[in-house]
């Protein structure tokens, strides 16, 4: 009984708080642009309005144009009823298969493409078109992402993968959240995919193909989207904070209460991040959806291929080794690319890594907390904002685009990387310096970056890629202090942070002047002195 | 007396050049700060070179016989260059090849310069020592690439690039000593003491001191400028002020050096035994005898023949390094005599290079006519390096090679045939400087004077022959064999 009261009470608080979620968040973006904006509650009264409008249909649309509402709205509420959003365990928690629920979006889909089909304006046809075009990406990559779940959970039904706090434990399964947070902002129609507030006959997706209705349809149509939002923020909220969902069993009043503030909360503070990311990112051209959802996939991918090997091979997979590898990964980016902004951004993210390394070791080691979170805070300070500066603004003087030549292309570079690392494995696995360390898969990481960044000096013939090798080097010792001597004294790790910028600094004066002399940033031009 | 007065000396020296506006009170102030700066390091090394008993360390310096040896050499170097590097970049600058801005840059830097080198050769803790070292090439790139051209600028990239990466690999090496003696079970600050480490090397697992030296020795060992990680060398010592280029070659070059012999001997009683790093030197050490020996036959650069002549010194003292048991004292001796005779040959070099303005070997012509004194002193600074007796270099020489042919005849006699081609190649290009040539390639100026220059060669070359003859003197290789047991037993009673 209580079961059933828990399902209709989370079906009934999304379906009411759904259009203040829009709301609320139109109201964060007004006030970050510098606007005052609506009030949150707005879109209710929008709502109440468009159902006491008359609704103008086209002669040209069939029956399907006016089922598309209802199927549209159906589907987001039949949602809201089956996922674990405030409770878990509820009456038709066996119903959240993420194959059920994947198919059920489907269908909403479908039905909003053929809707905006059917009428036969242009508006509507490109939308549609667009539509499916994303869907045919998007729907991939969520049956990817949950089948990593549920492979780790060994549970087909998303209620069971939120109820078991695994996200925590298995640190590449974040790789499977973030996946879904660039899918969620697809399918609800968000930046930088979609833009919500445009009629712009360039951007427009979703508003396109549902550009025909009016009046009660369109609020149907509008409500529906709103509860798809409300849902996929409360359900990745739920995936990365298991514990604030409670269990629909033995519900009781305290409980409806509590779950109810956690819900408000969630959506709030989710509307406010989404607010943030839209005024901060622009919209990407409809051509580049590809390159963006193809980094949804392959982050689900990996996340896959690590939960994999991590339960075949019996290996725990712990942050730090996850940190580890994500910044050898970035240096592999790194090294595949031509254009010094791209590398920079690399190396910027990899340092990153590094703190991260830094941070989750602090967890595991109670005593060096402190100092490990000064490591990863001046690790972040230095290397991730100061030096990618310093290079900008030496560039920045040269307005040329350097792009450091290399005489390899992307592919080959890539091969190379990873016969580096190949070869890294094996000579380690040969040393006696593997058994000893307590954090052998670091030692990995931290040698791997040395030769990657010893490669990028050699194979890239430009004075910027060679400052960037040194950093990467410099980044892999930073790994390997970690790794070895935990605690250095903070006044010498100062005094390396110095050292690191001083260089930065000095080398890009003198790659100034090279270019200033020489006018160009290629190091073969620099073959004058052989004697 | 601490270190920490010379820091404070040298440090207003650098903010004094860097705060005056006008370049003649930079070229006064510098030299007699420099002088105090230098003055302030011997009042505490020269006590501690003849008196074992005053040596000390602490959680920061550490100053025994070999450290105190090295730093008064540097010290030494410090005042000659400056007083040298006074009349060369003055005299450069009246003539316009540098400005004001440039003059000022070289007199800011080349305090800090020195006293990264100072505090190289007396830190105790490794990680110091590192910092030191690498801001020892920080502080010189824009000193190598002082003149804005092409060549200069070029050589000032390679050199940082090449010594940056190599003290970053050195830094791993460092990092897993420490690492060893955390595995062994030392505690607190004591893991990177050089002290420390040298006390409890024979706690710390062989294998991995093994892999850390691998990783000091190939990145300090880029900054000795051993081949085959040489090539950055000849390049910055040809292209820098030549003040500069004495103080790369006299003591930058042994401060790096210094760092590799102190791990050496950590490693070997690491390891029990010293035929490991032995045989690494003795391999590294001929091949930088050998490969600059072709580069020398083919040399029409002078300055780059000397910078080739210090590349093989280095390689002697690695070599000799690698001779048990009295190849450290020859090494000790070959430091010092190598010191002071390059040093003073690239002054000399410097004196040719502002009457002809050249660095090429073959436009030089007339140098005994037109510059007497710089002739006869460039002369006897060449005889000199190539260890003709009395120079002090014959007998560190002499010394190693007795032993060496004892213990490796074969390599020894590839060295030595290496040796006496360099010999040849040396003689040969300078002598042809002092051939008449062409007008055009004499300078316009008629008869020069003696000038403080002179003095500075002339002084270093008396002190070189006196030390030679004191080495000999049963009192003189007493203290030497002393040094070289603080160089071996790091401060260990």
């Amino acid at each position: 009984m209580s079961q059933l009261i828990a399902t209709l009470l989370q079906a009934a608080f999304v379906i009411a708080i759904a259009p203040f979620m829009s709301g609320i968040v139109r109201m964060c973006k007004a006030r970050l642009q510098g606007r005052k904006g609506a009030s949150p509650f707005l879109p209710y009264l929008t709502i109440a309005t468009l159902f006491k409008k008359e609704m103008v249909i086209s002669e040209a649309a069939s029956w399907v144009f006016r089922a598309v509402p209802f199927v549209v709205l159906a589907t987001s509420v039949s949602v809201a009823f089956i996922l674990p959003l405030l409770f878990v365990g509820g009456k038709l928690a066996s119903l959240s298969d993420f194959l059920i629920v994947g198919g059920i979006l489907m269908i909403g889909s479908i039905f909003l493409v053929l809707g905006g089909l059917d009428p036969g304006s242009a508006f509507g046809g490109m939308g549609s078109s667009r539509e499916m075009t994303l869907a045919a990406l998007v729907e991939p990559i969520i049956i990817m992402i949950f089948a990593t779940i549920s492979f780790v959970t060994g549970t087909f039904a998303i209620d069971g993968m939120v109820g078991q706090s695994l996200i925590w434990a298995h640190p590449y399964l974040l790789l499977s959240v973030v996946a879904f947070l660039f899918v969620a902002l697809a399918e609800n129609a968000r930046y930088p995919v979609d833009n919500p507030a445009t009629h712009l006959e360039l951007t427009m997706v979703h508003e396109a193909m549902i550009l025909e209705y009016s009046g009660p349809y369109l609020a149907m149509v509008e409500m529906a989207s709103s509860i798809k939002l409300t849902v996929f923020a409360l359900l990745l909220s739920n995936l990365i904070f298991p514990s604030t969902v409670l269990g629909a069993a033995g519900v009781g009043i305290v409980s409806i209460a509590t779950a109810f503030a956690y819900g408000i909360v969630k959506v709030v503070i989710v509307a406010a991040l989404l607010a943030l990311l839209e005024t901060t990112i622009v919209k990407m051209r409809f051509y580049r959806m590809q390159e963006y959802l193809s980094i949804a996939f392959i982050t689900a991918l990996s996340g896959m291929v690590v939960a994999i090997f991590a339960v075949y091979a019996k290996i725990g997979i712990t942050y730090y080794a996850m940190f580890g590898a994500l910044a050898v990964f970035f240096v592999i980016f790194l090294f595949g690319h031509a254009r010094s902004q791209a590398m920079l951004r690399y190396y910027a993210l990899s340092s990153l890594a590094i703190a991260g390394i830094a941070l989750s070791l602090s967890f595991i080691k109670e005593d060096e907390k402190t100092h490990l979170w000064i490591f990863a805070l001046v690790t972040i300070a230095v290397k991730s904002i100061l030096v990618p500066r310093i290079i900008r603004s030496a560039q920045k003087k040269y307005k040329d685009v350097i792009d450091p030549r290399s005489f390899l292309r992307p592919a080959s570079s890539y091969f190379i990387a990873v016969v580096i690392l190949i070869a890294t494995f094996f000579i380690l696995e040969n040393t006696p310096i593997v058994g000893l360390v307590e954090y052998s898969s670091l030692l990995y990481a931290s040698i791997a970056l040395v030769a990657l960044g010893l490669a990028t000096m050699i194979i890239h013939r430009n004075i910027f890629s060679e400052i960037i090798g040194l950093l990467v080097i410099e980044n892999g010792i930073a790994v390997f202090t970690l790794v070895t001597v935990q605690s250095l004294p903070l006044l010498v790790e100062l005094g390396v942070f110095i050292v690191t910028a001083v260089s930065v600094f000095i080398l890009s004066i003198l790659s100034a002047r090279i270019r200033e002399l020489h006018g160009s940033a290629d190091t073969e031009q620099l073959r004058k002195l052989t004697e | 007396m601490s270190p920490f007065i010379t820091i404070a000396i040298i440090a207003v020296a650098a903010i004094t050049a860097a705060a005056l506006k006008k370049p003649k009170d930079i070229l006064g102030s510098a030299w007699v700060l420099a002088l105090l700066g230098g003055v302030s390091v011997f009042a505490y090394t020269v006590p501690v070179i003849f008196n074992p008993a005053a040596r000390w360390s602490d959680d920061l310096w550490l100053l025994d016989g070999f450290s105190a040896l090295i730093a008064t050499m540097v010290a030494f170097v410090y005042i000659a260059a400056t007083i040298v590097g006074v009349r060369y970049i003055g005299h450069e600058f009246e003539e316009g090849v540098v400005n004001a801005k440039d003059l000022k840059t070289y007199f800011s830097l080349i305090h800090v310069f020195a006293l990264s080198m100072l505090i190289a050769v007396m830190a105790n803790n490794a990680l110091l020592l590192w910092i030191a070292l690498e801001s020892t090439t920080l502080s010189s790139t824009f000193l190598v690439g002082l003149y804005r051209k092409k060549t200069s600028i070029e050589a000032a990239w390679k050199y940082i690039i090449i010594c940056s990466t190599g003290i970053t690999l050195g830094l791993i090496g460092i990092l897993l000593l420490g690492y060893g003696s955390v595995v062994a079970g030392i505690k607190g600050s004591d893991i990177f003491l050089i002290s420390a480490l040298a006390n409890n090397a024979h706690l710390i697992s062989a294998d991995i001191v093994r892999w850390a030296f691998v990783f000091i020795f190939i990145g300090f060992g880029a900054k000795v400028g051993l081949a085959p990680m040489h090539t950055w060398l000849p390049d910055a010592h040809s292209k820098a002020p030549s003040p500069i280029s004495a103080m790369f070659s006299g003591v930058l070059l042994n401060v790096a050096l210094y760092a590799v012999i102190r791990f050496k001997f950590i490693t070997d009683s690491a390891m029990g035994h010293s035929d490991w790093t032995n045989g690494l030197l003795l391999f590294f050490g001929a091949l930088s005898i050998i490969i600059p020996a072709f580069m020398m036959l083919v040399q029409n650069n002078y300055k780059r023949m000397l910078a080739y002549s210090s590349v093989e010194h280095m390689g002697l003292i690695t070599f000799a390094l690698a001779l048990p048991p009295i190849g450290a004292i020859a090494a000790l001796i070959h430091m010092v005599g190598h010191t002071l005779t390059k040093s003073a040959l690239f002054f000399g070099a410097g004196e040719i290079l502002l009457e002809w303005k050249t660095t090429k070997t073959e436009k030089v012509r007339g140098l005994l006519k037109y510059a007497p004194y710089t002739a006869i002193l460039f002369l006897l600074g060449i005889l000199a390096i190539i260890a003709l007796p009395p120079s002090a270099l014959f007998v560190s020489e002499y010394t190693m090679f007795v032993n060496a042919f004892a213990l490796h005849p074969v390599v020894s006699l590839l060295v030595f045939a290496a040796l006496s081609t360099i010999a040849f190649s040396m003689l040969r290009s300078t002598i042809s400087m002092f051939a008449s040539g062409k007008e055009e390639n004499v300078p316009t100026e008629m008869k020069q004077k003696w000038n403080i220059t002179h003095s500075v060669i002339a002084l270093q070359l008396a002190l070189l022959v006196i030390f030679g003859f004191w080495v000999s003197t049963d009192q003189g290789i007493n203290l030497i064999n002393s040094i070289a047991k603080d160089a071996i037993y790091i401060s260990q009673k």
